[in-house]
């Protein structure tokens, strides 16, 4: 590029339409990458979600809303909604508190700091992959030391993950192990930019910690919270790895969420790509509404 | 006092919270009829490599870690390549230079980190299969790397506007093009923000699990998530050992660069989290 550059050097008006399209040159690599890989699949999904496409099938036809009228029917997909609603409401205060709690101890002048945050982080470079077959073999009914740990305790044990009570919470519990250092990180930037003033003039006028806590902390912190918040409930949505290791969606429909039960039906038992697509789109539907929801929230913040 | 008690209580919740991982690389040391027995034994011992060299070396068509570690290697590295490239190429039109459409196009790049990875997977599993891209490594890599795209974008544009102007200034004296301000002054000074950018596309490129998984179906090219995940199926329940071995191993590529730029990550994440 260097090269043609100065080649055209002394030919003033090529030279300024040259100027001009620079900044497009730049821009051609990765717009190209962008509006091929996500921008056209994303309007191409909304297409086929009004078709009767299949895998491996080249014809297919247009079949208006056919496949969004079916998901009206489809008990499971109704039951992945649920599902996927009982996991976001229910993993949310966990998510949101435990590493709102482990960052404000560590913020709170402890000794190895940075091992600590080290190892709370440890568990978000694995793959979720790696993460479930981790649970998977500790909550082993049989050999597993989390049973064997509850037995010598006293306490009940059971199959977790086979138990449809009980196996959603199994996946919370990973997914909570797998994230909190993640938020805890962010958790902790937030902290260190509230002025230590504040705290001090606090005590002074004689807040206690918990006073501090909730009359300066948190209110400095809402915008975190928010990230936090949107963050965490924007990837409950999309819940997929912990799910296909450790239960595949059972037992029975138990733990079965959206995009396990699109996974299934584009990939797996149907093939059926127009409804899965329809499945998405339904999904991306829910997922704009709650970001929209965000950028309120967070405009609202601004204002004062 | 209070703090040495606070201290000392956030070690042993820390050790808690390892014990998980611990417990995987315990098990991968033990041998095979150690690793059912109860009460649960802490200390490996005898120990073993048995396991890992099972997954590393067998020829059985399930256990080919080895391979998905190179696989795995190969995706990941590529994906870094074009992330780091491609986005710093795009983020310097738009942090340095004025033309029409510029705010449309950031505007378009980052509202794309809205867009829902499982929200396109058929879409862009038909067009990797028009491209007769499935499994192979261009089919991992790209898509992969268009995943993290708009988060580059947004993170190097807020680096490059941090930077002083005054050197690329100078350099437009002396006749510098601005490809050359691009490639000898700008991506020098953004280091730090490049490497972060990095390790956050290498992170996300090794353990994606959902694209590999319907991107790729022969053995032979599975990434490790992929191949981890159907080494589960292809054992009884009790076969811990050789699973934990391969949970082991596809951890440490990322264990090592987190003890080694453990700030470097850290910061990435503050930067990409707060500001995003």
């Amino acid at each position: 590029m260097a090269a043609a550059d100065r080649g055209v050097k002394h030919r003033a008006p090529r030279r300024l339409r040259r100027g001009a399209l620079t900044p497009y040159l730049f821009l051609v690599p990765g717009l190209l990458l962008f509006a091929a890989f996500r921008l056209y699949p994303l309007l191409d999904g909304l297409r086929l979600s009004f078709t009767n496409a299949r895998l491996g099938r080249p014809q297919y036809a247009w079949v208006g809303l056919a496949n969004y009228q079916r998901l009206l029917d489809d008990t499971r997909f109704h039951a992945s909604l649920w599902n996927t609603a009982f996991y976001t409401v229910a993993s949310t205060l966990p998510i949101l508190a435990i590493p709102l709690v482990l960052a404000v101890a560590l913020n709170r002048g402890v000794a190895l700091k940075t091992f600590l945050r080290s190892a709370f982080f440890f568990p978000f470079t694995l793959s979720v992959v790696t993460v479930g077959l981790t649970w998977l073999w500790l909550l082993d009914p049989v050999v597993g030391p989390f049973n064997y740990y509850l037995r010598t305790l006293g306490l009940p044990t059971r199959s977790w993950l086979a138990d449809p009570y009980t196996a959603m919470w199994a996946i919370i519990l990973t997914t909570v192990w797998w994230v909190t250092g993640y938020y805890l990180v962010i958790y902790l930037a937030g902290l260190q930019d509230i002025p230590g003033e504040l705290y001090e003039a606090a005590a002074l006028d004689g807040a206690s910690g918990w006073r501090s806590f909730w009359s300066i902390t948190l209110p400095l912190l809402r915008p975190v919270l928010l990230f936090v918040f949107v963050t965490h409930i924007i990837g409950s949505f999309q819940i997929f790895g912990q799910v296909f290791v450790l239960t595949q969606g059972g037992p029975g429909d138990a733990t079965r969420t959206v995009v396990q039960h699109l996974y299934e039906t584009a990939f797996q038992n149907f093939f059926h790509f127009g409804s899965a697509s329809a499945m998405a789109w339904v999904l991306f539907g829910v997922i704009v509404v709650f970001s929209l929801l965000q950028f309120r929230l967070l405009r609202g913040h601004t204002e004062y | 006092m209070r703090r040495a008690a606070l201290t000392a209580l956030m070690v042993v919740l820390a050790i808690l919270w390892l014990t998980p991982a611990l417990w995987v690389l315990v098990t991968s040391l033990k041998r095979t009829p150690d690793i059912i027995r109860l009460p649960p034994e802490w200390i490996p011992w005898p120990a073993t490599l048995q396991h890992y060299g099972e997954v590393l070396l067998s020829s059985s068509r399930t256990a080919r870690i080895g391979r998905a570690f190179l696989n795995s290697t190969i995706v990941s590295l590529g994906t870094v390549v074009i992330v780091v490239f491609a986005s710093a190429m795009t983020a310097y039109p738009l942090a340095r230079m004025r033309f029409p459409g510029r705010d449309v196009i950031f505007a378009l790049v980052v509202g794309s980190l809205m867009i829902p990875n499982a929200v396109i997977l058929v879409p862009q599993y038909v067009l990797t299969q028009r491209l007769g891209w499935l499994s192979t490594y261009q089919g991992l890599i790209v898509p992969e790397a268009a995943m993290t795209f708009g988060f580059g974008v947004f993170l190097l544009r807020q680096f490059f506007l941090s930077l002083p102007r005054e050197l690329e200034d100078a350099a437009r004296i002396d006749g510098a093009n601005a490809w050359d301000i691009f490639l000898r002054i700008l991506l020098p000074l953004s280091q730090p923000a490049l490497g972060a950018l990095g390790i956050f596309a290498f992170r996300s490129a090794w353990n994606d699990f959902l694209w590999p998984l319907i991107a790729v179906n022969k053995p032979d090219m599975f990434p490790l998530p992929v191949a981890l995940a159907l080494l589960r199926g292809a054992y009884s329940s009790e076969s811990y050992g050789p699973i934990m071995a391969g949970a082991t191993l596809s951890a440490l590529p990322l264990l090592v660069v987190f003890l080694v730029a453990n700030r470097r990550i850290i910061e990435g994440v503050r930067l990409g989290g707060v500001k995003g």
